[in-house]
């Protein structure tokens, strides 16, 4: 193990800087194959909040979702040595981040346990104390706020999950088509069926509360 | 264009993908139809608010963790570094002993090449070689007896040769044999 290895290890959030502020993906990944380690920090700084968005709007569930991020960076620690570098770095990284929330989903499927957790972790989440969030705004206008916010996280977690990934891909990674193709693994045909329909329910559960 | 064919397309639309033409029809149908309008206006407002959630942070212990886990990775690679600076060590052996009995057997011929040549070269001497590897030399028609020496002391490359050996005049005598090899093996 190379002492710059060790140091990556060590702090493997530590700003870093200069070194690498300036280059993009592809070259922080030739510099880590190169044996520059501390190239693989500037790689989790980069996509660590990314990817635990995305993979939270696909699951509903933070806590499992840190865990398959850190799932995403021990994936591509493991197989760098391997990734195409003709390709984009974010996409490969998306493309191991969906494939792990597609499994959470359909293992949570097969176990009413782990869907029982989740909602009730959601239950639990109603009864937290107040959060003082804008003291400039009215109590009615932050409720309503908050009312909506949860709105529209449910009607995410209520669309389908093919439907969904390709929904927060899109609206809220804002990826284009061909990278949505290649992250999930679909035609591009199948992408835009997918995304109209995915746009067209989520219009559906939140117009009646909009109107 | 009618409400099926727009919600159909509304994708292209949204993303501006519509051709220029497909795009009149789209705008002029949104004109007409506020079923449509509402459904464009209550997306556009979800997407809105979906974008105005606020981010989720890592965790506290996100980076202790991974920390943990990618040590955990180096131990897994670990044994398999291992397992190749074996096969590589294996490989060594097998290379270095083949070198070595490469040039046993070059030694050996350039040996037998040095005694034939020396053999013809200088009739004053004579050797000869017995099974057990002992040789006996004789010079001016004074005999001597080769003990039994390390083969390294004959190696061909060796142009000089010193042998210790008791004599009757004087006792212990160093005798130097200026040859280009001895024979020294069967």
């Amino acid at each position: 193990m190379t002492l710059a290895m060790k140091d990556a290890i060590h702090s493997p959030h530590r700003t870093l800087g200069a070194p690498f502020a300036a280059l993009d993906d592809g070259q922080v990944v030739q510099a880590f194959l190169e044996g520059n380690d501390r190239a693989f920090d500037e790689l989790v700084s980069r996509y660590q909040v990314r990817l635990l968005n995305f993979i939270y709007r696909t699951v509903g569930d933070r806590e499992r979702a840190e865990d398959l991020v850190q799932e995403v960076f021990i994936r591509i620690y493991r197989h760098l040595h391997r990734f195409d570098q003709s390709k984009k770095f974010s996409t490969w990284a998306y493309t191991i981040a969906s494939n792990l929330a597609k499994n959470e989903l359909r293992n949570r499927s097969r176990n009413p346990l782990v869907l029982f957790q989740t909602i009730k972790r959601h239950w639990e989440a109603d009864h937290r104390p107040l959060q003082f969030e804008d003291s400039s705004s009215r109590p009615d206008d932050l409720f309503r706020k908050r009312h909506l916010r949860e709105l529209v996280e449910q009607s995410v977690s209520k669309l389908p999950e093919h439907h969904r990934v390709v929904f927060v891909l899109r609206e809220l990674e804002g990826k284009t088509y061909e990278e949505i193709a290649e992250i999930t693994g679909c035609n591009l045909g199948t992408v835009k069926s997918r995304l109209n329909r995915a746009r067209n329910s989520f219009a559906a559960i939140i117009q009646p509360h909009l109107d | 264009m009618n409400c099926c064919e727009f919600r159909e397309r509304y994708s292209d639309f949204a993303d501006g993908l519509l051709t220029p033409l497909s795009k009149a029809e789209a705008d002029a149908h949104l004109a007409l139809c506020a079923p449509c309008r509402r459904f464009d206006a209550a997306l556009r407002a979800g997407v809105n608010l979906l974008r105005g959630l606020p981010s989720v942070g890592m965790s506290r212990g996100f980076g202790p963790s991974l920390r943990r886990r990618l040590r955990g990775e180096l131990a897994v690679r670990m044994p398999g570094m291992i397992r190749w600076s074996g096969a590589f060590g294996t490989l060594l052996v097998v290379a270095t002993a083949g070198f070595i009995g490469w040039d046993w057997l070059q030694t050996r011929a350039a040996r037998r090449a040095a005694r034939s040549e020396w053999a013809s070269a200088a009739p004053g001497w004579a050797a000869a070689a017995t099974p057990t590897n002992h040789a006996a030399a004789v010079h001016s028609g004074l005999p001597i007896d080769l003990p039994r020496l390390p083969l390294e002391t004959f190696h061909p490359l060796n142009s000089i040769l010193v042998v210790e050996q008791a004599t009757p005049a004087s006792g212990q005598e160093r005798v130097r044999f200026d040859v280009p090899a001895v024979w020294g093996g069967p």
